[in-house]
C-alpha cells in the first residue's frame, strides 16, 4: 500500500481501521484479496474533494474529520418494538421485511414468510460461499470507474440484501429492507444491495436508513446498491435516509436497465451532516424508461447532495428526473445531474428539473445539469429553480384562516408534494408525507 | 359593526401615503359600496382590513364590533369572521381544494371554539353549499385555482365564503375579468349570503355590478378620503358624470 498519498487524518484513520478489522470482515480468500485490491485503489485516489470536478461542491476530505470503526458481527439489542419505533410512519406499511441493524442482518427482525415472487438472502451469504457455488459475484460493479466512495465500499462490506424477482413475478407486497443504526458507539456501516429484477416481473423495494431514537447521532454510512432491471421489467425502488443532523451517509445506485425496461426511483433524503446520493444509470436495451425523483430537506448546516449521470448508450429510451429540495437555516442542497446521450442514441427523450426553496437567506443551493449530446435527433431538456415561499400565497392562506406555522407547512408540503406524487404506492406516499411533516414541525427556528 | 376610523396608511417601503383619513362604518346587515377611480386606495383599504403586510397604519383604527383588529394576523381577523374575496385569487400548485379548505375550515372552527369537522362531515357540508349556489364542487377536486378561467376563480372564492361564515365581507374588484353570466352566478352567490348579522364591503370601480348586488349605501373613495356617501342612485350618479367632480381630472 502506498501509505505516501495518504494526506489527512480520516485517510489515515481509514488506513488504521482497514488493517485493524481486514481479517474480520465476512469473505472467502477470493474476496479477501478484492477487499486489499479495493482499498488499494481507494489509498491511490484518498477522499474525493473539491478540485475533483464529480465532487466540486462536497469535499469529504474537508467533510471527514474522524473516521469511525467498521461495525463487524455487531450485537447491539434491538427489539422488535424497537425497529416499529425507528420505522415510524413505513412501520404501517404492508411489506415483507428484512432487517440490518448496524449494518448486519438480523433474521429475529426479518420476515419474508411466503413471500412469493421474492427471493431473498443476505450478501454476506454471497460473501463467504465459494465464488463457483454463489450466484452473485460481489467484484461487480457497474457504476463509475475510480470512485473512491465505491472502492471503500468494496474494501469494507459486511452485508445487505440480496434480492431476486424471478421472470414474469409480480410480487403481492413491498419488499422492506431497514438499515437500523442503534446503540452508543458511532460506527462506520458499509452495505452492499443486488437487486435484480427478472424480465417481465414488477416489484417494489423500500430501502430505509434511519436511526433508532437514543442511538449515537454521528454514525457513517456507506452504502451500494447492484440494480438490474431485465427485459420489460418494472421496478420501484423507494431509498430513504433519515437521520438527527450529524451523520455521514454516502450512497451509490448502479442501474442498468435492459430493453423495454422500467426503472421508478425515489430518494428522500434528510437530517445528515453530509448527505451524497450518487446515482448511475446505464440503458443497455432500447425502451428502456427512468423515472427518478426525490425530495431533501436540509436545516442546520446539513449538506445534501444529489448527483446523477444517466447514460443513454441506445436509442429510444427515455429519462424523466424531478428533484425538489427544502433548505432552510445555513443548509446546502447541490444537484448534479448528467445526461449523456451516446452518438447513437437516436429518438432519446431526457427531461430534467431541480428545484428548491430557500426557507432562509443564508442557504445555498449548487445546482449543475451537464448534458453531453452526441446524437442529433434527441429530445432533452433541464432546468433548475430557486425560490422563498410566496408572501402572497401566505397572505392567502392566513387570510382564510389557517395559521402562519400551519399555511407555511401547507405551502412546503405543496412544492414537495409534486415529487412525492410520483411514488405510485399510496401508503408508502402518505408515509414520506408524514417524514416531510414530522420534518417541517421539528422546525426550531 | 365595522367602524374605520380616521385611517391613514401608507406602503412600509415607500413614503408613498394612500389613504389619508378615510372614515366609513357599516352596520351588521348592511352592504355597502365604495366606488372609486383607479389609484384611489381602494385595493389598500382591502387588504388593510384583512391585514396584509407591506402596509403601515400611521394613524386612525379599525374596530370590528368594537374591537380593533389593527394588531391581529390575517387569520385571527378571520377567525373573527373577516374575509376578503381577492380580486385576483391565488393559484395554489400542489394542494387540492378540498385540502385547502378543510384545513381552513377546521382552523377557523378551532379557534371559535367549535369542533373540527370529520372528512365525511366536511364533504357533506361543501356539497350542500356548492348546491345552495349553483356551484360545481368538482373544481374543488383540482390544486386551488390552477387553471381556473377568470370566471371559476370568482365563484371558487364565493364558495369559500360560504364555507368559512364570516360575518364581515370584504369583496375587492368582484366583478373584474367577468362576463355577463358569470357576473350573474358571482351577485347571486353574494345576495344568497346576504343576512342579517352580515355586514358587507363591496369596492368595485364601475357601477354594474351593484345592478346585481343592490346596496344600501355607496361611498365615494378618492383621494384616500371617503369623498361623498348616498343611496344606491349615487352609483348611477358616477356612471354618468364619471369620477372627475372627486378627483379634479377625467378618470
Amino acid at each position: 500500500m502506498n501509505v505516501a498519498v495518504m494526506k489527512t487524518k480520516a485517510e489515515q484513520g481509514l488506513a488504521e481501521q482497514f488493517e485493524k478489522v481486514a481479517d474480520k470482515l465476512p469473505g472467502s480468500t477470493a474476496v479477501k484479496a478484492l477487499r486489499a485490491a479495493a482499498f488499494g485503489k481507494f489509498g491511490a485516489l484518498g477522499l474525493p474533494h473539491r478540485r475533483i470536478e464529480e465532487w466540486k461542491y462536497t469535499d469529504l476530505r474537508v467533510g471527514i474529520k474522524d473516521v469511525l470503526p467498521p461495525a463487524v458481527s455487531d450485537q447491539t439489542p434491538v427489539t422488535s418494538g424497537d425497529l416499529i419505533v425507528a420505522l415510524g410512519p413505513l412501520a404501517h406499511i404492508d411489506a415483507y421485511r428484512m432487517t440490518f441493524v448496524n449494518g448486519n442482518f438480523r433474521q429475529d427482525l426479518s420476515d419474508w414468510d411466503g413471500a412469493t415472487g421474492f427471493e431473498i438472502s443476505p450478501f454476506s451469504n454471497a460473501l463467504t460461499s465459494d465464488s463457483q457455488s454463489s450466484a452473485i459475484d460481489p467484484s461487480v460493479v457497474t457504476g463509475p470507474d475510480g470512485d473512491a466512495t465505491i472502492a471503500l465500499n468494496t474494501a469494507l462490506m459486511t452485508d445487505g440484501a440480496v434480492v431476486r424477482v424471478p421472470e414474469q413475478a409480480s410480487p403481492d407486497k413491498p419488499l422492506l429492507v431497514v438499515f437500523i443504526r442503534a446503540g452508543r458507539t458511532a460506527q462506520l456501516m458499509t452495505v452492499r444491495n443486488v437487486i435484480e429484477a427478472g424480465p417481465r416481473s414488477k416489484s417494489t423495494i423500500i430501502e430505509a436508513h434511519v436511526m433508532l431514537p437514543g442511538a449515537v447521532v454521528d454514525g457513517q454510512t456507506n452504502t451500494l446498491n447492484e440494480i438490474t432491471v431485465g427485459e420489460g421489467a418494472e421496478i420501484a425502488h423507494i431509498k430513504i435516509a433519515i437521520d438527527e443532523g450529524k451523520s455521514l451517509h454516502l450512497a451509490n445506485s448502479n442501474v442498468a436497465l435492459k430493453a423495454d425496461a422500467t426503472y421508478r426511483g425515489f430518494q428522500y433524503t434528510s437530517g445528515q451532516a453530509i448527505a451524497r446520493n450518487q446515482t448511475h444509470v446505464t440503458y443497455l436495451g432500447e425502451g428502456g424508461k427512468l423515472d427518478l425523483s426525490g425530495a431533501f430537506l436540509a436545516r442546520g448546516s446539513e449538506h445534501i447532495d444529489t448527483t446523477l449521470v444517466v447514460d443513454h448508450a441506445v436509442p429510444h429510451c427515455e429519462s424523466r428526473e424531478l428533484f425538489k429540495g427544502v433548505l432552510d437555516d445555513r443548509g446546502r442542497g447541490v444537484f448534479q445531474g448528467k445526461i449523456i446521450v451516446r452518438p447513437d442514441a437516436q429518438k432519446t427523450d431526457g427531461k430534467q428539473m431541480a428545484q428548491v426553496l430557500m426557507l432562509s437567506p443564508d442557504t445555498e443551493f449548487n445546482s449543475k445539469p451537464e448534458l453531453e449530446i452526441y446524437a442529433d435527433d434527441v429530445v432533452c431538456g433541464h432546468g433548475t429553480t430557486s425560490a422563498q415561499l410566496d408572501d402572497d400565497l401566505l397572505f392567502y392562506c392566513m387570510s382564510r384562516g389557517i395559521p402562519q406555522a400551519e399555511a407555511r407547512a401547507l405551502l412546503i408540503e405543496s412544492f414537495i408534494g409534486e415529487a412525492m406524487d410520483k411514488v405510485e404506492h399510496e401508503a408508502l406516499r402518505d408515509a414520506l408525507m408524514q417524514y416531510a411533516r414530522t420534518w417541517l414541525t421539528n422546525d426550531k427556528s | 359593526m365595522l367602524e374605520i376610523k380616521n385611517l391613514h396608511v401608507k406602503l412600509e417601503d415607500e413614503d408613498k401615503v394612500i389613504l389619508k383619513g378615510l372614515s366609513l362604518t357599516v352596520p351588521k346587515g348592511e352592504v355597502h359600496a365604495i366606488m372609486g377611480p383607479n389609484g384611489s386606495g381602494k385595493s389598500t383599504l382591502a387588504y388593510v382590513l384583512a391585514g396584509r403586510d407591506g402596509y403601515e397604519v400611521t394613524d386612525g383604527d379599525i374596530l370590528w364590533n368594537g374591537e380593533s383588529i389593527l394588531d391581529m394576523e390575517p387569520d385571527e381577523r378571520a377567525a373573527k369572521g373577516v374575509f376578503l374575496a381577492f380580486q385576483y385569487p391565488m393559484e395554489i400548485p400542489g394542494v387540492a381544494g378540498l385540502t385547502f379548505l378543510r384545513t381552513a375550515t377546521n382552523a377557523l372552527r378551532k379557534k371559535r371554539g367549535q369542533d373540527e369537522l370529520t372528512t365525511p362531515a366536511f364533504l357533506k357540508l361543501v356539497k350542500e353549499k356548492g348546491a345552495e349556489l349553483n356551484i360545481d364542487i368538482e373544481m374543488l377536486k383540482r390544486p386551488v385555482n390552477v387553471g381556473f378561467s377568470g370566471g371559476e376563480k370568482k365563484r371558487s372564492e364565493i364558495l369559500q365564503m360560504a364555507l368559512l361564515e364570516p360575518t364581515l365581507c370584504v369583496l375587492d374588484e368582484t366583478d373584474s375579468g367577468l362576463d355577463i353570466d358569470a357576473l350573474r352566478v358571482v351577485s347571486d352567490g353574494v345576495n344568497a349570503l346576504r343576512n342579517k348579522d352580515r355586514a358587507m364591503l363591496v369596492i368595485t370601480h364601475y357601477q354594474r355590478l351593484l345592478n346585481h348586488i343592490v346596496p344600501d349605501k355607496v361611498h365615494v373613495l378618492a383621494d384616500g378620503k371617503i369623498q361623498k356617501t348616498g343611496g344606491k342612485e349615487l352609483a348611477l350618479e358616477l356612471e354618468k358624470s364619471g369620477y372627475a367632480d372627486y378627483t379634479g381630472k377625467a378618470a
